[in-house]
Order: C-alpha cells, then sequence, then structure tokens
C-alpha cells in the first residue's frame, strides 16, 4: 500500500492544482498587461497636457519689444517644484535662458503631500532635464536651446507633440503655435520621458502585486476547495484500509460521491464474485472429499475385515500389501485435500479468528501422540501463551505435516519438540526433531510439491511441507527450515506477523 | 453392548458392522436417518455412529433432533469432511465425538469403547480403564486381581481426573486444580511425586503416560 517513492504516486489533489496553477498564472499575466493598456495612455495624455502647459505659459512671457523684434522676458523664478499631472496649479514657467535644472533634487519646500515609498526608490536616480526653445515662424530661435527639433504633425488645439533623442536623452516634446502682437510663433517645450515611465512602472508594479495576492488567495481558496471536495473520497480510503484484509463484504454506497460510485460498484462487483467462486470452491471441496474418502473408507475397512477373517499366512501378506497402498492413497487424497483447502480462495475471511497457539499445540501432540509412540519417539512442547490471527483447521493441519515429517525422519527413540511462543514482538511455531536434518541445498527444493527427498520412505506425498508452505503463505507467516538447537536434526519455524 | 449405525455406503457400513462384531458389539445399521426414530422406539442402544452427509436429513439435523428430544443417546459422528469448524459445529449441536473418514477400524472401536464407557460411568459410577476398575462412588480402584488400591487422597484425585479423560492428554495445570481444594499451595515438582508414587501403585493395570511439557495420560495398558 504505502509506497517508499510517495512523488511517483500521482494524486488528484496535486493534479487538479497543477491544472489549475498554469491558467491562474496566465491570467495574471493577461490582467496586469490589460490593467497596463488601460491606464497608460490616459496617465501620457495627462503628462502631455501639463507639458502643453508650460509651452504657453512661456509663450506668455514673449512680448514685441519697441524694436519690433519679439522678447522673451526674464523674470526671477520661484523655487522650483517638483509637480505632476493633477498636483495644483501650472507651475510656473522655468527661467528662460537658465540652463535645464535637475529634477531630481530634493524639493526645498516640504510638500505634505509628497512621501516617497521604500519601493518608489527602485525606479530612482535618472537624470529629469527640462529643455525649451522659442522660435519665430521662419525657425529663427529666439530664446532657448536652438538645437532642439521642432515637432511635427497635426495641429490640434494649437499644439503638436513628438519625441525626439537630443543631447543622449529621450525627450518628450510639445510645441506650442501662437501668434504674439502679430507675429507667428511657436514655443517647444520637452521633458525627459523617465519621469512618466517611472510612474508608469511604479503603476505597473502596485498592479502586479496586488494581482499576485490575489492569485496566492484564490489558489490557497482552490486548495481548501479541493481538500473539501476530496473528502468523501477520503473516507472511502479509510473505510476500505479499516477493514479486515480477507473481508469479502461489499463496500457501502451510501457516503460515495457519484463520480467513485462507478468504481466502488464494479469492486463490490468484483468482491461479491470473489466471494461466490470461494463458496463453490468450497463446495466442491466438500464433496470431493466426501466421494473421495467414503469409498476409501470402505476399502480400507473392509480389507481390515478380510485379513481379521483369513488364516492364510500368504493372503493376509498380500492383504496388508494392499492396505498400505489404500492408507498411501488415502494420505495422499488428504494431502491434496489439504493442499486445495490451504489455497485463499478456499476459506473465507469470516474463517480467520483469534487462536490461543498453545492450545493448539496441545491438541496437535494429543491426535499424534499415539503415531509418535509407535515409532518410539518422545513427542513434546515447550509453549508460552500466545495467540495470533489466523484459520484453526489450516494452522492445525500445518502442524499435523510439520509433526508428521517430523516422525518420518526422526529415528527409534529420537524426540520431536513442538515450541510456541514469541519472540521480537512476532508469534512463532515450531517443530524441533533429533533426525538427520535437512541440508542447506535442499532446504528450498523440500518446500515443493510433489518433490520427495533422496532417502524418504515409500509412503510419504511429497506435499507436506508444500502444505505448510501454502497455510503459513495464507497467513501472511515466514515458513524456515533452520537447524535444530541441539544435535544433527531440522529446525521448522513458522513466524507470524506482529 | 448394542449399536445404531447410520451410514448410506453399503461398503462402509457392512465393514462397520462386521469390524465391530470382532469386537463384541451388535450393530445395527440403517440407510438414512428417517429410520433412525423406529428403531429407537424398539431397541435399546448404548451408542449411535452417525455418518454426517446423509441422503435426504443430514447427521446435523439428526444430531439436533435427537437432543432436542432429549435423548441421552451417546453420539459418534463420521464424516467425510475434514473441516474442523464442522467438528466444532457437531460438538456444539450435542455430538459426544467425531471421527474423520478414513479411519481404521481398531480406531473406531477404541472411540466406541470411551463413549459407552463415559456413559456407563455416568450411570453406574464406575469406570474400567485396562485392568482397572474405578469405583466412583466408593472412592477406590480395584485392579485385576481384584486387590483394593491403597491411595492418598491426592493420589486418588489424579486418577479420577486422568480417568475422566482417560486416552487425552491432561494437563499440570488442570491436575493441581484437582487437588488444589484442600491444598492450596502445590507445585509442579509436587505433581510429579504424586504421578510417580501413584504410577508404582497402578502396576501394570494400567499406564500413566507423561507428555513432555504437557501433562499425563491414562492409557490401558
Amino acid at each position: 500500500m504505502s509506497s517508499s517513492r510517495p512523488s511517483r504516486v500521482p494524486s488528484i489533489r496535486s493534479r487538479l492544482f497543477r491544472y489549475m496553477l498554469l491558467p491562474l498564472v496566465l491570467l495574471l499575466i493577461a490582467s496586469i498587461w490589460a490593467d497596463h493598456r488601460t491606464y497608460v495612455s490616459p496617465m501620457y495624455d495627462i503628462f502631455d497636457r501639463a507639458l502643453s502647459h508650460s509651452a504657453v505659459a512661456i509663450a506668455s512671457h514673449v512680448h514685441k519689444g519697441t524694436d519690433g523684434h519679439l522678447y522673451v522676458e526674464k523674470q526671477d523664478p520661484g523655487p522650483p517644484l517638483l509637480h505632476g499631472p493633477g498636483e495644483g496649479p501650472i507651475p510656473p514657467p522655468p527661467p528662460p535662458g537658465d540652463e535645464p535644472f535637475d529634477r531630481d533634487r530634493p524639493p526645498e519646500r516640504f510638500d505634505p503631500e509628497y512621501r516617497p515609498m521604500s519601493w518608489m526608490r527602485l525606479y530612482s536616480g535618472a537624470h529629469e532635464n527640462f529643455v525649451y526653445r522659442v522660435s519665430e515662424a521662419d525657425g529663427t530661435t529666439l530664446a532657448g536651446d536652438d538645437t532642439l527639433p521642432l515637432t511635427t504633425g497635426k495641429i490640434i488645439d494649437n499644439l503638436t507633440y513628438g519625441e525626439t533623442r537630443h543631447k543622449g536623452l529621450y525627450y518628450r516634446l510639445a510645441s506650442y503655435h501662437t501668434v504674439v502682437d502679430g507675429e507667428p510663433i511657436v514655443v517647444t517645450v520637452g521633458e525627459t520621458v523617465h519621469r512618466r515611465n517611472t510612474i508608469v512602472r511604479r503603476l505597473d508594479t502596485l498592479v502586479g502585486v496586488s494581482d499576485g495576492i490575489q492569485l496566492l488567495l484564490v489558489l490557497g481558496l482552490c486548495l481548501f476547495g479541493i481538500r473539501i471536495a476530496l473528502r468523501p473520497i477520503n473516507r472511502l480510503r479509510d473505510q476500505i484500509m479499516q477493514r479486515e484484509p480477507q473481508s469479502l463484504q461489499p463496500l457501502p454506497l451510501d457516503p460515495v460521491p457519484s463520480e467513485v460510485r462507478p468504481l466502488v460498484t464494479s469492486l463490490n462487483t468484483l468482491l461479491v464474485t470473489v466471494r461466490d467462486s470461494t463458496l463453490a470452491q468450497q463446495h466442491f471441496l466438500t464433496n470431493a472429499a466426501h466421494q473421495l474418502r467414503t469409498p476409501l473408507t470402505g476399502l480400507k475397512a473392509q480389507l481390515e475385515v478380510l485379513a481379521s477373517e483369513t488364516q492364510d499366512r500368504a493372503q493376509q501378506e498380500r492383504i496388508s500389501r494392499l492396505q498400505g497402498s489404500v492408507d498411501r492413497l488415502a494420505h495422499t487424497a488428504n494431502q491434496l485435500l489439504a493442499l486445495a483447502r490451504a489455497e485463499p480462495s478456499a476459506h473465507g475471511p469470516s474463517d480467520f479468528v483469534a487462536i490461543q497457539l498453545d492450545a493448539l499445540v496441545s491438541a496437535v501432540i494429543g491426535s499424534m501422540l499415539d503415531r509418535a509412540l509407535a515409532h518410539d519417539i518422545d513427542l513434546g512442547a515447550e509453549c508460552e501463551p500466545v495467540q495470533v490471527h489466523g484459520v484453526y483447521w489450516l494452522l492445525h493441519e500445518l502442524l499435523i505435516n510439520l509433526v508428521d515429517n517430523a516422525i518420518r525422519h526422526t529415528p527409534k527413540d529420537g524426540n520431536i519438540t513442538l515450541r510456541c511462543g514469541q519472540h521480537n514482538g512476532a508469534a512463532y511455531l515450531e517443530v524441533e526433531d533429533s533426525g538427520p536434518g535437512i541440508p542447506a541445498a535442499e532446504r528450498q527444493r523440500v518446500r515443493e510439491r510433489f518433490y520427495r527427498a533422496a532417502g524418504s520412505d515409500g509412503q510419504s506425498s511429497g506435499l507436506g511441507l508444500a502444505i505448510v508452505e501454502e497455510i503459513a503463505r495464507s497467513h501472511r507467516a515466514r515458513f524456515e527450515i533452520l537447524d535444530a538447537h541441539e544435535g544433527t536434526g531440522a529446525r521448522m519455524r513458522i513466524t507470524f506477523p506482529p | 453392548m448394542r449399536i445404531l449405525l447410520v451410514e448410506d455406503d453399503p461398503l462402509v457400513s457392512d465393514a462397520i458392522v462386521r469390524g465391530l462384531a470382532t469386537a463384541g458389539y451388535v450393530v445395527d445399521a440403517v440407510t438414512d436417518a428417517e429410520s433412525v426414530q423406529g428403531r429407537l422406539d424398539t431397541t435399546h442402544y448404548d451408542l449411535a455412529i452417525v455418518d454426517l452427509g446423509l441422503p435426504g436429513e443430514d447427521g446435523f439435523t439428526l444430531v439436533r433432533r435427537l437432543r432436542r428430544d432429549g435423548s441421552p443417546l451417546p453420539l459418534l459422528i463420521v464424516t467425510a469432511r475434514d473441516g474442523l469448524d464442522d467438528r466444532v459445529n457437531a460438538l456444539d449441536l450435542g455430538a459426544d465425538d467425531y471421527l474423520v473418514k478414513p479411519f481404521a477400524l481398531p480406531e473406531l472401536a477404541a472411540r466406541c469403547r470411551a463413549l459407552i464407557r463415559r456413559a456407563t460411568a455416568a450411570a453406574a459410577n464406575e469406570m474400567v480403564v485396562g485392568g482397572l476398575r474405578i469405583d466412583l462412588a466408593g472412592r477406590r480402584a480395584i485392579d485385576d486381581t481384584g486387590r483394593v488400591l491403597e491411595l492418598t487422597r491426592r493420589e486418588w484425585s489424579i486418577l479420577e481426573c486422568l480417568a475422566h479423560h482417560s486416552g487425552r492428554v491432561v494437563s499440570k495445570e488442570r491436575l493441581i486444580q484437582a487437588i488444589v481444594s484442600w491444598d492450596e499451595e502445590i507445585s509442579g515438582n509436587a505433581i510429579e511425586v504424586h504421578v510417580s508414587r501413584l504410577r508404582a501403585k497402578l502396576g501394570d493395570a494400567a499406564t500413566v503416560r507423561g507428555i513432555r511439557g504437557l501433562g499425563y495420560r491414562l492409557d490401558d495398558a
């Protein structure tokens, strides 16, 4: 069930999350872009208007002198103010003839409205410049920077706009076409684009951060929703995990959501099929046992009667050989039935009960004692009380087969000891004999069906240890063949899962 | 001693009738459960041997019916089914013992003897194990020569407990419980001492066999 590499196991939750994450990120990018498009052109319009106001203001300072030439009035400018669109009245015009001033200078007058936030500093530091040129219709420069190009294009409200690269900086230009005392003039002003770009970038950052936070909130909600939505599936998982591993009871359909219902329904169909086939198998085995054993009983009993009725030694000898064969046939039939019954399909989950191993050992010794005594073998036990979960008659069969195998391989006056107890938290059963033991090379092969070790008697069916192996497996127990604690014999050990 | 056999297989039935006759029993055989009642109404039986897999009414139903009607007849079940749940089921229903096919006739005869002995003991307060006659009412044991064995109270209790379960292993703990009522402090070693004294007194009449790590079993000889 549990995997050591959980990252390899696909989970619905992580799939859902992955499939939602990609569209959500795309949506975030798209919404930032759309927001950017929405505010960038009104923003630039406002900056352009502010720029054009400067041009208009400069134009108001142009007068015709007494000599008929146009002059630009020189005035003492007030302290320069940092200003932006919508920030108070139109700023006073810059002093003509002055060098472009640095707008990044700290304000000399305290402005309570202006509190730069720390993140805004990310975009500061570039040079801000303001340039202007007042020219006549013929292109003669009256004042300002005469290298500044004029803007061309359609005149709207006496204004034209344009962009240029001037003295290594990018400028946004606005030209104001007006007439002063009958003389047409053009006032061109320019400011570096850096300022407006900074504002846009700040807005972009704000929008990006707020949309990002929204995305994280949505993702959190999604995770929460997925968790809630998957709750019925988790409940189903818990229900399945709490069941007995061998349980064939159908799963309840009640709390199962409609998406998973077909899965549970087909699982239930499978469980019913398995249960039916288990019942059919058990039924078959009962019938097979009856059909095999009844005639064998008749044959065996008739031979015994026949042997007691005849006085002829030769005939008795022949009958005795027949009896040996019938016994072997009966033994093999029993073993085959036991092997078939040991298969997992032949017993239901209701057969698994709590079993006291010490009681099982004494029951098996009780039924095998006469055989052991007939072979002059001392059969004994060393038991501690211990309990396992299993099928009683299968474990009984397992132990009978181990003892039967031990009796076959233990010489006269030998001994066989059955043990049970707990070792490292796991219950175990052990059968130790004083026979010749099993060489390490043979220990795997003796568990195979119909394998008969060299030197085994003619009575062995070669199924005993295969039955033990099968029953151990159906109990998820481990079957080991070890060396005896003392002497040369074998020690068969069944270790149950803790 | 008269035994009623309910078995549908003619070969098995015939062999049991002949085999038990050699052991000194008179056996009446019927082939189905329906004819059992008629036999019981007219004849006294000491034991019934019932096959579980009968045609028509099966052995389980027959056992349940007999016990429900209050019949004290000892019942020995013979079956081809080896599932131990069947065994538990049959014993729960009121059968006295259980034998799985194929069995040897001496084994069947031994089971019959044990069942009849137990039933007789309950009725006559007397048990016979091998050459030993155990008088439960008189609390004494008589060997095959007619001599009354001189047993201490503890030895008697051990013998009584073993005789009640003769042929089966009785655990040491159970023997301690059997004599603990007048002797609170007793160890496993003390039991061994009592048993070895009892063994010496029994002589050849019966054998108390020690089973390493488990307990003792009383055998016929």
